[in-house]
């Protein structure tokens, strides 16, 4: 094949791929994701507002047996998301929302507080899909963070095969994609 | 000068650029957008975690560039190079008819991110303008194209089952991917409470087995990834880039030339021929001419309309070709949007492994087996039964502990159906040159008036009420209907803007995909269709080129053009 007036310029794309291979080889499992969510150098989220996204994160998905929201860098993740992704419109709503939920006085550990937060979550659900966004994100963050992915979840980048009926056990824990 | 010149480089062009290279013709493909690397230029290998914002492309970026091209399901960081920037390729539409018109400007061309269902038409679909009076008659019938699809099933690589269907022929198929329980019990119903209605597995343009002709292009089987739209580095699904034009590639008859944009075809009154084209080149916007001895139009349905509309001349004031006032009418895409989803209940205790990139397929039954109210042709339903995951979560009340590990477990068995029905061609679907708008290139923007017809209309009621009494009958909990027509241009199967037909005072192209005016002009696109079936239309646009590559040739020979 002659190929006249081909010029693939080495773009964005391809310097993100390079960089990738490095940091996947050398850098512990968990600070992958955030490094990646975030690739710009501007942050959106004030420390503060930050800290409230991390705990409210971390109840909805707390570590347990696997890890947590913040072992995952979901709190990174959403921040560069908010600076990286977000439209001016997502990136009030969401500031909005991080406000609410620390008026909700719903941060804080301890069984009376997830009570509390299940209360608060129960009620956002059906009545406001900000809150519904924030949530989707938070777990769409998490389940496809390496350890959320691979650790509570599986994941399987090549699978080289299709078995369309396996059994399921009592532990049998669910693909992340 | 050329034997051949092909314009574009999609799954028309990487088909007529693969036979008429075979046949010894030194070729030209001309692509108006930039140059793809098979394998290097793909992010397949790239993890959930490592995609670029998780795969979302930033909303304002999506909204100021891609508006329409976001619509497609497709359209994430990891395929964002694959879709045009609307913002740098407008064109118009019809007041209060909007076109959703997605579309991919690189080499492979869409290609690259089909969704490689792969489906004949049958005799019934080329009879169909004949029996009811819409459209052209098609020229051919289905014995004609017959052996087409079977050369191509076999080089492309397309898995499916022999079903003995007569308004879905079989062909050359390499070994089905495998049904889930549930999918297998849905067929069971399915099949009992309608004798008529049969649910196969899905045929697609994917590498079950890797066959000689397969290898020697260095195409692997499927990986089971389904990340198939950014691109496969093993080629197990059939691309242009994976397959064709590598294929040509070894003839050493081919040439390409990328970020050229076909202006016009260059028509020479002395000869009644056209003697190549005009190019423009997207990077220096200088123009250019090709020469060559035959053309083959393969830019995909509107664009193939945009070049023979704007090809002007003395001979063809109206465009080249267009004595029949023909090119851009008929416009037809396939009515899509509708269909159903819900709970499948049972098999709590079977599971699958590895992500299969296909689905199963209920062929039409409306007006072959069961009669449709107010319409005469048909659709067909794409579906899959698989385990939801912790997407559910996000319409799930619930935090903590207990909530994660509920979203730990596989979820409930979730069953979609999503129709696919018949477009009537009619003369007042169509594409024109807007009268004084133009591109950054000179060219004049196309202008889409293209809307359902009552027939439609009443095709679209009935397919939410198919799908929606087929999950019930089922025992399905949980259904959402989906009863509303997705839109013009979704169905993303543009074709018919310069269709075949037996009178060339009424349509564009011979049974040879020859123009009726102009004996060295072929086009064997989507434009080309006479109607559209409901079936997935690629593999008649491989089967189409494939044939009229071997006329032109054949012809050529002859020196009969």
């Amino acid at each position: 094949m002659t190929l006249a007036g081909a010029g693939p310029a080495l773009d964005r794309r391809a310097l993100m791929r390079g960089a990738i291979l490095l940091v996947g080889g050398t850098l512990a499992a968990g600070a992958i994701a955030p490094a990646f969510a975030a690739t710009g150098t501007e942050r959106f989220f004030t420390p503060a507002e930050l800290a409230i996204v991390a705990e409210y994160a971390e109840i909805v998905i707390p570590r347990t047996d696997t890890p947590g929201a913040k072992d995952a860098g979901v709190p990174e993740a959403l921040d560069g998301l908010m600076a990286n992704w977000a439209s001016a419109e997502r990136q009030a709503e969401f500031r909005a929302l991080v406000e609410r939920i620390a008026a909700a006085g719903v941060i804080g550990s301890g069984p009376a507080q997830v009570d509390l937060a299940r209360r608060f979550d129960a009620a956002q659900m059906p009545a406001d899909p900000v809150y519904r966004r924030f949530k989707e994100l938070v777990l769409t963050l998490y389940y496809l963070s390496e350890p959320g992915a691979t650790q509570e979840l599986r994941y399987e980048l090549t699978p080289g095969r299709w078995e369309p009926s396996i059994p399921v056990g009592p532990d049998t824990r669910a693909w992340a994609a | 000068m050329f034997d051949a010149i092909v314009v574009g480089s999609g799954m028309s062009g990487g088909w007529a650029a693969k036979e008429l290279t075979e046949k010894g013709l030194k070729t030209l493909v001309i692509e108006r957008g930039g140059h793809v690397e098979h394998g290097a230029d793909y992010l397949d290998a790239l993890p959930p975690w490592e995609l670029e914002n998780f795969g979302m492309v930033p909303e304002d970026e999506a909204a100021e560039h891609y508006a329409i091209q976001r619509q497609c399901y497709a359209f994430t960081t990891a395929t964002k190079q694959f879709w045009v920037k609307d913002s740098e390729h407008p064109y118009t539409v019809a007041d209060g008819k909007p076109f959703m018109w997605i579309r991919g400007y690189h080499l492979g061309g869409r290609s690259i991110m089909w969704a490689r269902q792969s489906y004949r038409l049958s005799p019934l679909d080329f009879e169909s303008n004949a029996k009811d009076g819409h459209g052209s008659d098609w020229p051919i019938r289905y014995e004609d194209m017959a052996p087409w699809y079977d050369h191509v099933e076999t080089f492309a690589g397309i898995s499916g089952s022999q079903e003995g269907l007569p308004q879905l022929p079989d062909g050359q198929f390499l070994p089905p991917m495998a049904m889930t329980d549930p999918e297998k019990d849905f067929r069971t119903k399915l099949e009992a409470a309608y004798p008529t209605r049969r649910l196969i597995i899905g045929r697609c343009a994917h590498l079950t087995e890797s066959r000689p002709q397969h290898r020697a292009l260095g195409r692997a089987p499927c990986q089971y990834r389904s990340v198939c739209e950014r691109g496969c580095s093993y080629g197990a699904y059939f691309s242009s880039l994976s397959a064709t034009l590598p294929a040509a590639r070894k003839t050493g008859n081919l040439t390409v030339v990328t970020d050229a944009i076909v202006h016009s075809v260059v028509h020479d009154p002395k000869t009644g021929k056209a003697s190549g084209v005009r190019v423009i080149d997207a990077k220096t916007n200088e123009g250019r001419t090709y020469e060559a001895k035959v053309v083959f139009l393969c830019a995909s349905a509107i664009p193939t309309a945009q070049i023979m509309l704007n090809s002007k001349s003395e001979a063809f004031p109206n465009g080249i070709a267009n004595r029949s006032d023909a090119v851009g009418r008929y416009l037809v895409d396939h009515i899509s949007g509708m269909g159903a989803s819900g709970t499948y209940p049972g098999f709590e205790d079977r599971y699958h492994r590895g992500r299969r990139p296909n689905g199963f397929y209920i062929p039409r039954y409306r007006n072959v087996t069961e009669p449709g109210e107010g319409y005469t042709r048909g659709y067909g339903f794409q579906g899959g039964v698989t385990r939801d995951n912790w997407r559910r979560g996000s319409w799930q009340t619930g935090v903590g502990a207990e909530f994660k590990a509920g979203l730990r477990a596989p979820g409930p068995w979730r069953i979609s159906l999503s129709g696919f029905g018949e477009m009537l061609p009619r003369p007042e679907n169509r594409v024109t040159l807007h009268p004084t708008r133009v591109d950054k290139w000179g060219i004049p923007l196309v202008h889409i008036d293209c809307g359902l017809g009552d027939s439609d209309r009443r095709m679209v009621e009935q397919v939410g009420v198919d799908a929606r009494e087929m999950l019930e009958l089922a025992g399905c909990t949980d259904i959402s209907v989906r009863q509303h027509y997705g839109g013009a241009g979704l169905g993303i199967h543009e074709m018919g803007t310069a269709h075949m037909g037996k009178d060339p005072a009424r349509s564009v192209l011979n049974q040879y995909n020859q123009a009726h005016d102009v004996p060295n002009l072929f086009v064997t696109d989507g434009a080309c269709m006479a109607s559209s079936g409901c079936q997935n239309p690629s593999l008649s646009y491989m089967a189409m080129s494939a044939r009229g590559a071997h006329y032109a040739a054949e012809f050529l020979k002859e020196g009969r053009i």
